[in-house]
Formats: C-alpha cells, structure tokens, sequence
C-alpha cells in the first residue's frame, strides 16, 4: 500500500518551471481522472499552487515503478519534453507521508510556518474527493495531516509571531495600548510600509487614522482608502496632543522630530504612552525621544530585528515539529497495514458506476 | 518560587499552566490550614502577625489566581509567588505566632470580628497592584530597550496593567477606609487614639496611597514612576507592619 509524491517546488524549481507545470482547477479534474483510467494508481490528489505542483498517488498493491510512471504523467499532460533539469522530485512511503505533513504544517513552504497552505492543501483534498478520485488510503492520509496540522499549530510555536515590519509594528502596539479602538494613529508619509502597517492597526480595531504627506493629493487618497482623514503636512503638529501612535517615512534628510521638539509637545499632552515607529531612511525621529518617560521609538532596524527573532523562533521549533510529524506517520502507517482490506474499497464503486 | 524564577528567565513564551496549578495546590492548603484554625478558634484567624500575615497573602494568592484566569494575565502568579514565599518565610520567624488572650477589652464589639480581616483584605489588594507594578515594569523594560521578548511573552500591554493596579488601589483603599472606620468607630472611649503608633500608622499608610492614587488620576502621574510608587509602597507597608504592631498599646494591651 504505498503513498508516493511526485512533483516539483520552490525548493527545486524556480517559477518559469513551476507555472509550465501547473493545474487549473478544471486541468485537476481531467488529470485525476487519467492518472486512474491510464492506471498509473488508484488513488491521488493533485496540489497545484503558486509554490509546488505534487500528485500524491496511492496505489493497492506495492508499485515500484508508480514515481517514475507519475514524473512521466507530468510530462505528457502538460507536453513538455522531460529533461533532467526539471528536477522532479518523488518520494516514497514513509518519505512521502512525511512529506504531505510538513507541507501541511508550513513547514516546507518559503516562509516558514505559513498557514494559506492548509486551505489550499484542503482544497485540493475536496476536489479529488468530489471526484471520487481517493479512497480509504488517500482519505485517511490526508485527515490525519489535517489533524497533524492542527496538533503542530498548538503544540509548537512554528505559527506564532509576526515576521513582517507591519505585523511587528501592530503587535508592538497591541502589547502597550489596552485596546487599538480608542487610539489615534498618525502616518506622516504615505509609502509602501507605512500603508501597510495602517492598514494592519486599521485590521486590529484601530478607528481614527490621520494621513499626512508632502503631496496632500496621495494624503487624500490614503486616507480614503483607510476611511481616515488627510491633514496638512506642516500642520500634523496641531494635531499632535490627541495622537497616539505615529508611523513615519518620509523622505526628508533631517529629523522630522527631535527630542526637544517632543518634550514642548509632550508637555501638553500628558503622559499617555505614545509609539513611534519610524520606518524612514535616513530616520524620521530623532533616536533620543526614546529616553523620554512614556515613549516608545521603534526605528526599521528594531522592527527587522524582531521580525528575524520571531523567524528564529519559528526555525528553532522545527525540531519538534519533525518530532511531532514521525510520531503521527507511525501512528498513520500502522492503521493502514492494521486495516489493508479497507484500501480496496472505493475505487471499484467508482469504476464500477462508470 | 523556583519555577517562577525558571519562567522568568524563559521569558513567559508559552501559555503555562504549571505554575497556575502549583500556586492554586498551594493556595487550597493554605485555605484548608486557615479553615481548621478558624474552625478551632472559632473566630477568623487574624489575631497575632503570623495570622495577619497568612491572611494578607492569602488573599494576594486569591486575588492573583483570579485575575490569572483572565487572558493574558497566566503569568501573574510568577511575579506573585516570589513574594508570597519570601514574605510566608518571614512569617514563620518564631514568636510571631505567640498565644493570645481572647478577651482583649478594647475589643468587645461584634463589630471587630470585621475590622481586621477587612484591613488586611485591603493590604492583600496592594499586594496585588505591586505584583501588577512588577509585572509592567518588566514589560516596560522590555519595551524600551526593544527587546523582542516584549512580543514573545504572554503579558498583557502595559496600559492594561496600569488600569489594573489603579482598580486594585481602589479597592485595597476603599477597604482599608471601611476595615480603619469600624475600629475608630466602635473603639472602647478610653482608648488613647492619636498617641498610638499604629493608628498613626495607618492613617500614614492611607494618606500614602490615597496620594498615590490622586496623582494618578488627577494628576496623570503613569508609566514607571506610578509603577514603582505602587511596588514601594506596599514594600513600606510589609516592612513597618511588624515593627509598628508590636509598639502599638491598643493592638497590644498590656495583659491584666
């Protein structure tokens, strides 16, 4: 009874391989339904996305020719004259299994611990299971990487933490304000990261958003998009005593804000916390204001640094990810050969109805 | 404690329930020990330091297993079980559960049987802000000196933890001023008041954090310095409770 996959991924192959293999979802259903008429195999699920393109293939009885009649499959659906720089890869039984549960874990996709392949891996599960395409070993294979999905998601910690400079300057806000719903936050500069970063704390609760840039045309535009309003950008500091957080990148060479233009300002202010992400280079705030009671200045360097703290964590957690994965591929391969009678089942209904 | 000291050093990454089910273990022995003393006395057991003290940190544990059940806040019982376990290791110095007389006669009303277990209930709520004032400058720390442990660690954000020692506060003042008023108000005529150094006391420990609470909410005084004010404070009042107790004549009557 063994599992096989075949295909190709970003590990392998770059994107001008990647898209000559790929599947829509109608191509799916017509390969799916030749990988069995042709009998390469009695069971499979084709996972096509952006990253990887991979039939897991199972067949009744042992088959030791199934990758190389699979890597072939490949090749002639899509016309494409094999080469070895194609670098296919096959994995086989107790590879293969290992293989389908770290792609479900994320932890074999390009950003590490990544969870929008699990819907995708699922998807492609319901498509070959609408058409009748896998049986009791396919179904029970890819129930359990669901669930090992599920168990590594919160065992491990391979999913926590923001590994983007926006997601690090919400959480920064999260982890000092109480809630993102009272607090006001101000974007000087509309560019890429800050519109990012806005639009994040707008995700998380954050109501009040004021954009400020030198051209007051794209201000406008921003604060449109982020339900927010533009104000002048000489005149942001009249609006300073209400805001809370500031996101700042602008292009001017010289501090936007100094330590001694914030203690004046400060002192009409209060002393609520107020966060300065300053993603600007050359820097926006003065690195001094950090020193000032209640105010935190994060520059783009200390975001990037946390964001490789967080991947580090995640790196450092694989270990026992690989652990947790051996464990349920044992579990998995037990029942199956427990129970070989039932792996016959299925595809006979199905090519018996047709 | 010592697990404490482990989880501080992890850095509070992973949601903990260990250190939740030590404290809560400890926390029904200490009720079931309280109980039976009680029940032997028939009174609620607060009547020499080593009782007062018991009870204070009994209702620390209390309150922070309670507020560990809120998201986020799991970790309280870290920063509160090193000082329960220092202080309940001061309690312990021999002499300080001494015997007592039960028919003190400053003492006779009905009403005293809530005087002292109300002022210590409040005592246990500063307890509790300074664990909270701990547990935000650790964070705030963190924080300034953009430590990434400052995302890692399952602590709630700072303005959270500044709300929390303010309710605190209040509560802890608000019963102090019931638990202080019933004493003043059904204290036998006889009584020299205002010479006694513990009724000085606690009105110097009221005075204390009603201030601290006026420069808070009048005055916007925040971050570390409140923080620190609600740690030192309780410092102070673990620090001169003893010493001013045993000078006091009305809390010490002289035996007949």
């Amino acid at each position: 009874m063994p599992i096989v996959v075949t295909g190709l991924s970003h590990h392998s192959s770059p994107v001008e391989m990647r898209e000559r293999f790929a599947f829509s979802n109608t191509q799916v259903a017509d390969a799916l339904g030749q990988v069995r008429q042709r009998g390469i195999a009695d069971e499979a699920v084709i996972l096509s996305t952006c990253n990887r393109v991979e039939i897991y293939a199972a067949t009744r009885e042992s088959n030791p020719v199934l990758g190389q009649a699979l890597e072939q499959f490949l090749y002639d659906f899509h016309g494409i004259a094999p080469a070895p720089a194609h670098a296919l890869y096959t994995h086989l039984e107790p590879q293969s299994v290992d293989h389908l549960f770290r792609v479900s874990c994320g932890i074999d996709s390009m950003v590490l611990g990544e969870t929008e392949i699990l819907g995708q891996l699922k998807q492609a599960y319901r498509l070959a299971h609408a058409e009748k395409a896998t049986a009791a070993q396919l179904n029970k294979t890819f129930q359990k990487a669901f669930n090992v999905a599920k168990l590594v998601r919160s065992e491990t910690q391979i999913q926590r933490g923001s590994i983007s400079v926006s997601s690090v300057a919400v959480e920064l806000a999260e982890s000092i304000f109480d809630s993102l719903k009272s607090q006001q936050v101000l974007v000087i500069g509309a560019g890429d990261t800050s519109e990012k970063a806005a639009r994040a704390l707008r995700s998380r609760g954050a109501q009040s958003i004021l954009v400020s840039n030198r051209s007051h045309d794209k201000a406008t535009a921003l604060a449109a998009e982020l339900g927010g309003r533009a104000i002048g950008f000489d005149t942001w500091v009249e609006e300073f005593q209400g805001v809370d957080i500031i996101i700042s990148s602008t292009t001017a060479p010289h501090y936007m804000l100094t330590r001694d233009k914030l203690e004046s300002l400060l002192r009409q202010r209060g002393h609520r916390p107020l966060l300065l992400v300053d993603i600007a280079v050359p820097r926006d705030i003065d690195p001094d204001c950090n020193q000032l009671e209640n105010v935190y200045v994060y520059n783009i360097d200390d975001l990037q640094s946390i964001a490789g703290q967080y991947i580090e964590q995640r790196k450092a957690e694989l270990d026992l990810c690989k652990r947790l994965i051996a464990g349920k591929r044992n579990e998995l391969l037990d029942s199956l050969q427990a129970h070989p009678a039932q792996t016959n089942l299925g595809l006979r209904e199905k090519q018996v109805g047709s | 404690m010592l697990y404490s000291t482990f989880l501080w050093r992890r850095g509070f990454h992973r949601d903990n329930w260990i250190n939740f089910g030590l404290l809560a273990a400890a926390f029904v022995l200490h009720t079931l020990a309280m109980a039976k003393r009680g029940f032997t006395l028939h009174h609620c057991p607060v009547n020499n330091l080593y009782e007062a003290t018991t009870f204070v940190l009994w209702t620390i544990a209390a309150g922070s297993l309670a507020l560990a059940l809120l998201p986020k806040l799991r970790f309280l019982g870290v920063f509160t079980a090193p000082l329960l376990f220092c202080v309940g290791l001061f309690a312990l110095w021999p002499g300080l559960d001494a015997e007592y007389i039960d028919n003190i006669p400053n003492f006779s009303s009905d009403w005293f049987k809530l005087h002292v277990p109300v002022i210590l209930l409040g005592y246990g709520a500063f307890g509790l802000s300074a664990t909270a004032g701990s547990m935000f400058l650790t964070q705030e720390r963190n924080l300034k000196f953009h430590r990434a442990r400052a995302l890692f660690a399952i602590l709630p954000p700072i303005q959270r933890l500044e709300k929390i020692i303010t309710y605190t506060l209040v509560i802890g003042l608000a019963l102090l001023t019931a638990g202080v008023g019933i004493g003043a108000a059904f204290v036998e005529e006889d009584a020299t008041f205002w010479g006694d150094s513990k009724t000085i006391w606690s009105f110097l420990v009221w005075t204390m954090y009603c201030g601290l609470l006026v420069s808070h909410l009048k005055f916007d005084q925040r971050g570390r310095r409140y923080a620190w004010s609600a740690i030192v404070a309780f410092g102070f009042v673990i620090l001169t409770f003893w010493g001013t107790n045993l000078l006091s004549d009305i809390h010490n009557p002289p035996t007949p």
